[in-house]
This record gives structure tokens, C-alpha cells and sequence, in this order.
């Protein structure tokens, strides 16, 4: 599903380098639900990013069902984007404007589905969540954890094959946050592939493996790896 | 279709987040656009050809006939003698040819009625071919004959008259009884290059005509330009006029081939040459034969205020623009989280630029109606400042378009590096709070 060979990502500026990933060689299979742990500042969202391609890197190679996306155009790692990967971000980046139901419509559009196609999707994704009846409510109206269901709706509404989720649970107390990773194993055991980055153990062990990076490097304290098992 | 509604939508609730910053955007640019149209609409008038078909065929014939040594430059005279023009005019090449001056009278109906000062065009039976002059009703004079026959402009007739239908009835012109032989049609040349070697190209066409010949007979000296060059007195025109050296006589010819113009400029040089022979023209041969497309240049009469406002105005319009692209690009910039995240979300950015494009439609339909207020507003006081130029204030299709164009060419600037900007952004940064 996922596989990173040797990958790096040397952040530049005129005066310093700073090497936010190290020979990175992860391999994630279909369906694997991965916690990315480590301190803050240790590159574990910037490995996100490269995962979702929203940050090339600059050595390795990563490849995505078996296919690199070195060298890929804009338009092709959008594709990619829309198609195969759904993002859930800490600050759950909903649009405030824009109702629940065109929220979680942006990424289809794009995908070129036809109306029906993605209301059909939308209103599948808003009862996966549990807020069929507020699509056209707006963010503003919600509480935080049902933002970040709004925004797990937008990541799943067009089937991605993995989701990557920075610190989804961040910015909400623990009752919400419970409620999200729950959403979050439902989604999971549905056959979705989801890399989570997170600062809190529990949620972490939720995860069927945690992978650790410290200074930009894969810890050798990997809690738990089928991989490593089989 | 679809699509772009919904590009359309998305662009009105980026407006709706930020009124006041896109208004103030919208508000500069059609400042410089408003400023530039009106500033445009004056200089494209006075440079257009009113006689497109034929500019490239009527010519304005001089010649260096001077009696004695001319003084500096050596320039043939702008106007004509009476002589010189019978000896122009007596080549038998043009297809239509005119002389013509213009002078001030009065009509009225009856000796009873108010006198309505009026500028006459005292001219040739040919003027109204040359010009493409529509006539209404009854006809042209037949010859170029002396006639108490004048030709009369709809309007003026209807101002005396009170009806258009008036060819055959009496009209007193300076307390002279003239019959009206034909009545024309609303027309203005504009510029009325005809009149471009007296710089009064930029006044409205007359509205009555008298046969040139009679003007001579009736005393009608030229109200724009005359020049002497002997101590005669020239108020007597119908006796010393026709024989001295006065000089107040515009002479148009139309010479519609190549054939022609080279057989015309040849007819020029040996007319030349004979009147040096004959001692009547002791100077160098300095024969010129400028176009009407190209008289008003040839003449130097361009309005150097025009182009200097409409230089002015370009520049103004330029500082506009950027001071647009500041307030856009801090608009495009307090957006960029959006951007980012439509980027995140698989939106490449060819499809962004097309949402971008459809904000340029946006901006350019809103800046064109402010722009078109605005560049009324100005005009109407430029009419107020220079009253001669009231008559080249009109806009018409080919001008509304021009300003739709430059409308969506600034707009596409305004928007253009701040959306680039927006677009081009690193997608992480802004995602993550």
C-alpha cells in the first residue's frame, strides 16, 4: 500500500539546514491502522505530508499501490490527492462559510462526479458521521468534535484508500476525542488504511502499530509490528 | 456549466467574506479605467477617419504661387487665390473637385423676424460628393455657377421652418432673398477634415450653403483664414477677389486611382513650371498634395492636450492598477488557507486558476459598470472645461468593446500575481494551525 525507501527532507534556508527526515523505510499495508509517535518537532508531521504529498522530499523514493510519485506533475499528485488519500487535520480546516453538505462536496467536485453522484456521497459520508440532519448547518453552528466529524466525512466522502490524520483529536476534549477515534476504528475496520499522527499514548495504542520517529529517524522502539511478528 | 455556477458561487462568498477590501479594489480600478475611457474617448474621436471608404482619395492640392521671395520655410500657402485655383482646378483629372471657404451671416424668413447668426460653407456644386454629403430633398446646385440658391440642413430648416419639406421656398440670407434648392440630412463629419487647414476641424459641419460664385459677387470674405500678398483692398471681392493675390480659397480634389494621383502631381509640376516661365512664380517649385487621412497631421493641428491628458490618464491608470494589485493581493493572501486547502484536497492548479478566472469575470463586470459611471462623470466635465469638444464625446460600439477589453485585461492584472501568489503557496504551512 504504502512503502518509503530511504527517505529524506532537508528543510533549507539561506543560513541552515535542517534535516526533518532521515533515511525514512517504512512499508504500510492495506488496512493497517499506523499511530506516528515521537516529540514534537521530531518530522512526524512532515512525513505526513510527504505521504500526502502536500511536501516533495528530497531522497528515497515512496511509493503509493506500487507506484512512485517521484517526479510526478501537479496535476497527476492532484489526482492523487483527490482520489486516493483523505486528510483530517488537527484545526479540522473547514470552510466557515460554506454549509456542512459544500464542505464535504469540495474534494468530489474536483473529481469531476456528477451532482447526483456526489450527493448520494455526501449524504453517505454525513450518516457515517452521524450528522445527516445538519448538512446544511455551518461549521460555526457545531461543536469542535462534530467539526472534525464534518471534516472525517470530507476525507472518507470520496473513498480513499488511506487517511491521514494529524493529531485529529488535538484541539477537542476527551469525550469528543473518544468519540472521534471511535469513528475513526469504524472506519478503519471498513477496510481504510489510516496513518494517525499523535501525541497521546492511548489513542496510539489504539493503532494495530506505532511507528516512533525522534530527530527525524525511525525509533528502534517500535511498540508493535505485524510486520515484525510475520 | 455546472462547474463554472458553481465557480461563480464560490467567487460572490469571496466577496461577501470581504466587501469592503473588494470594493476599495473595484473602486481604484474603475478610477483609472473611468479617468483613461474619458480621456480615450476624446483622443479616438479626434484620430478617426470620418471618411474611411475615401480618405485615401481626396487630396488637398498647394502650390508655391506666391508673387516675390517667400519669407521663411517656403511652404505653399494652406489656402488659395481665386486664379490658382480656376488653373488648379482646370485639369480635367479629378473625378469631383471643390473650392470652398467658410464665412458668418444671418437668416430669417421675413424682415420682420429675429436675424439667426449662422456659419455659412460657401462652395462648389462637388462638396456634397466629396463628402458624402446625404442629401434629403430637391437637388444640388447643376454648375458651379453664381445662384441665389442655397442648400439647407434639416435641422436649421426645422428651427426656421418648423418642417423639413421646405425646398422652394424663400429664406433671407444678410436680408438677401436666396431660394432653398435642397435640404440635407443630419450629418457631421467628425473631425471635419475639410476644414482641418484652419484648425477648425473640431467644430460642428455648417448647416447652410451658398454657391461660391455668388459669395464672390455678394462680398463674403473667408471668417478663418485669408492672406494677402500685394496692398489691394479685398473687401471688393467680386472685382479684385477673382484677379489679386487673396488667399482664402480651400481646394479639394478626389483623385480615386494611382493613375490619376501621378497624372495630378504631374499636371501640378508643369502648372508650376509654366508660372515660373511665365514670371508669376519667381520661387523654387514646392508642389505638396496631402491626403485627407493625412491632413490634419500634415497641418500640425493635432490637439496636443488630448494626447497629453490621454498620457496622463495612462499613467494615472497604471498607478491604479498597482495600487489594486496591493489591495488584491492582501485579499488573495488572507485566502490562502483556502487555496491550500482546495490544493490538499485534490484541486490541481490549473483548476484553481479556472476559479481565478471566473473572480477576473467578477471584477471585470463590476469594475466596467463603475468604470462607465466614472468615465460619463469625467466626460461630462471635460464638456464643461473645453465646450469644443462636446461633439466627440460620444461612445460607440467599437469604444464600449475597447473598454470592456482593457476592463478585462486590468482586471486579469489585478488578479493575476496575487492569485499566482495564492496558488504557488507551500500547502502545509497554511493548513496547520
Amino acid at each position: 500500500m504504502i512503502e518509503l525507501t530511504g527517505l529524506s527532507k532537508i528543510f533549507r534556508t539561506e543560513l541552515v539546514e535542517t534535516h526533518a527526515l532521515r533515511d525514512i523505510s517504512i512499508r504500510v499495508n492495506e488496512g493497517e491502522f499506523v499511530a506516528l509517535t515521537g516529540p514534537s518537532g521530531s518530522g512526524k508531521s512532515t512525513l505526513l505530508n510527504v505521504l500526502g504529498t502536500l511536501e516533495n522530499f528530497d531522497q528515497g523514493d515512496y511509493l503509493l499501490d506500487g507506484k512512485s510519485v517521484k517526479g510526478l506533475s501537479d496535476r497527476e499528485l492532484s489526482t492523487l490527492r483527490n482520489e486516493k488519500i483523505g486528510f483530517i487535520f488537527q484545526g479540522f480546516n473547514l470552510i466557515k462559510d460554506y454549509s456542512l453538505f459544500d464542505n464535504i462536496e469540495l474534494p468530489l467536485r474536483y473529481r469531476g462526479f456528477k451532482p447526483a453522484e456526489r450527493k448520494r456521497r455526501v449524504e453517505h459520508a454525513l450518516e457515517t458521521v452521524g450528522l445527516a440532519a445538519r448538512r446544511n448547518y455551518h461549521p460555526s453552528q457545531l461543536s469542535g468534535g462534530q467539526q472534525q466529524r464534518v471534516a472525517i466525512a470530507r476525507a472518507i466522502a470520496g473513498s480513499p484508500r488511506v487517511l491521514l490524520a494529524d493529531e485529529p483529536t488535538g484541539n477537542l476534549d476527551s469525550l469528543m476525542a473518544r468519540q472521534v477515534m471511535e469513528l475513526l476504528d469504524q472506519i478503519n475496520r471498513d477496510g481504510c488504511t489510516i496513518l494517525m499522527v499523535t501525541h497521546d499514548p492511548d489513542q496510539a495504542r489504539r493503532a494495530s502499530r506505532q511507528i516512533q520517529i525522534i530527530d527525524g529517524q525511525l525509533s528502534d522502539a517500535v511498540l508493535y509490528d505485524p510486520l515484525a511478528v510475520a | 456549466m455546472e462547474q463554472l455556477q458553481y465557480y461563480f458561487k464560490i467567487s460572490l462568498i469571496s466577496i461577501k467574506r470581504a466587501p469592503l477590501p473588494y470594493l476599495l479594489t473595484v473602486l481604484i480600478l474603475s478610477l483609472g479605467l473611468g479617468m483613461f475611457f474619458a480621456n480615450a474617448t476624446f483622443y479616438y474621436r479626434l484620430n478617426s477617419d470620418p471618411l474611411p471608404q475615401k480618405s485615401d482619395k481626396l487630396f488637398f492640392p498647394m502650390m508655391l504661387l506666391v508673387p516675390g521671395d517667400c519669407d521663411s520655410g517656403c511652404e505653399p500657402p494652406p489656402v488659395l487665390s481665386y486664379s490658382n485655383v480656376q488653373k488648379l482646378g482646370s485639369s480635367g483629372i479629378p473625378t469631383a473637385q471643390a473650392a470652398m471657404y467658410s464665412s458668418d451671416s444671418y437668416v430669417r424668413l421675413d424682415s420682420k423676424q429675429q436675424p439667426l447668426p449662422v456659419r455659412l460653407r460657401l462652395t462648389q456644386r462637388d462638396f456634397f460628393q466629396l463628402f458624402d454629403v446625404p442629401v434629403l430633398a430637391g437637388s444640388i446646385w447643376p454648375d458651379n455657377s453664381a445662384r441665389y440658391e442655397v442648400v439647407i440642413g434639416k435641422q436649421l430648416a426645422e428651427k426656421l421652418y418648423g418642417t423639413a419639406d421646405v425646398v422652394g421656398k424663400s429664406l433671407l440670407v444678410d436680408d438677401r432673398h436666396f431660394t432653398i434648392s435642397a435640404v440635407i440630412n443630419p450629418w457631421q463629419m467628425l473631425p471635419r477634415l475639410y476644414d482641418a487647414n484652419n484648425g477648425s476641424h473640431i467644430s460642428e459641419t455648417e448647416q447652410l450653403f451658398m454657391p461660391l460664385e455668388t459669395a464672390y459677387d455678394l462680398n463674403y470674405m473667408s471668417a478663418t483664414m485669408s492672406r494677402t500678398m500685394d496692398d489691394t483692398d479685398y473687401r471688393q471681392l467680386a472685382t479684385q477677389g477673382r484677379t489679386g493675390a487673396l488667399h482664402q480659397l480651400q481646394f479639394w480634389v478626389q483623385l480615386d486611382t494611382p493613375a490619376q494621383q501621378k497624372a495630378y502631381k504631374d499636371f501640378m509640376l508643369q502648372l508650376a513650371q509654366s508660372e515660373q516661365a511665365a514670371g508669376r512664380h519667381p520661387v523654387h517649385i514646392n508642389n505638396q498634395l496631402p491626403a485627407l487621412r493625412d491632413i490634419v497631421r500634415y497641418f500640425g493641428r493635432e490637439s496636443g492636450d488630448v494626447k497629453a491628458y490621454a498620457l496622463v490618464t495612462l499613467l494615472f491608470l497604471v498607478v491604479c492598477i498597482f495600487n489594486a494589485s496591493h489591495l488584491s493581493l492582501n485579499r488573495y493572501i488572507s485566502n490562502q488557507y483556502e487555496f491550500s486547502l482546495r490544493r490538499a484536497l485534490g484541486a490541481s492548479r490549473w483548476q484553481l486558476q479556472q476559479q481565478l478566472l471566473v473572480d477576473v469575470v467578477v471584477l471585470t463586470c463590476v469594475t466596467l459598470v463603475f468604470a462607465l459611471l466614472i468615465g460619463a462623470a469625467s466626460i461630462q466635465l471635460m464638456n464643461y472645461l473645453w465646450p469644443f469638444n462636446r461633439l466627440f464625446a460620444s461612445w460607440d460600439l467599437s469604444l464600449l468593446s475597447a473598454l470592456l477589453l482593457l476592463s478585462l485585461f486590468c482586471s486579469y492584472l489585478v488578479t493575476l500575481y496575487p492569485s499566482l501568489r495564492a496558488s504557488f503557496g507551500a500547502l502545509n504551512q497554511q493548513l496547520k494551525e
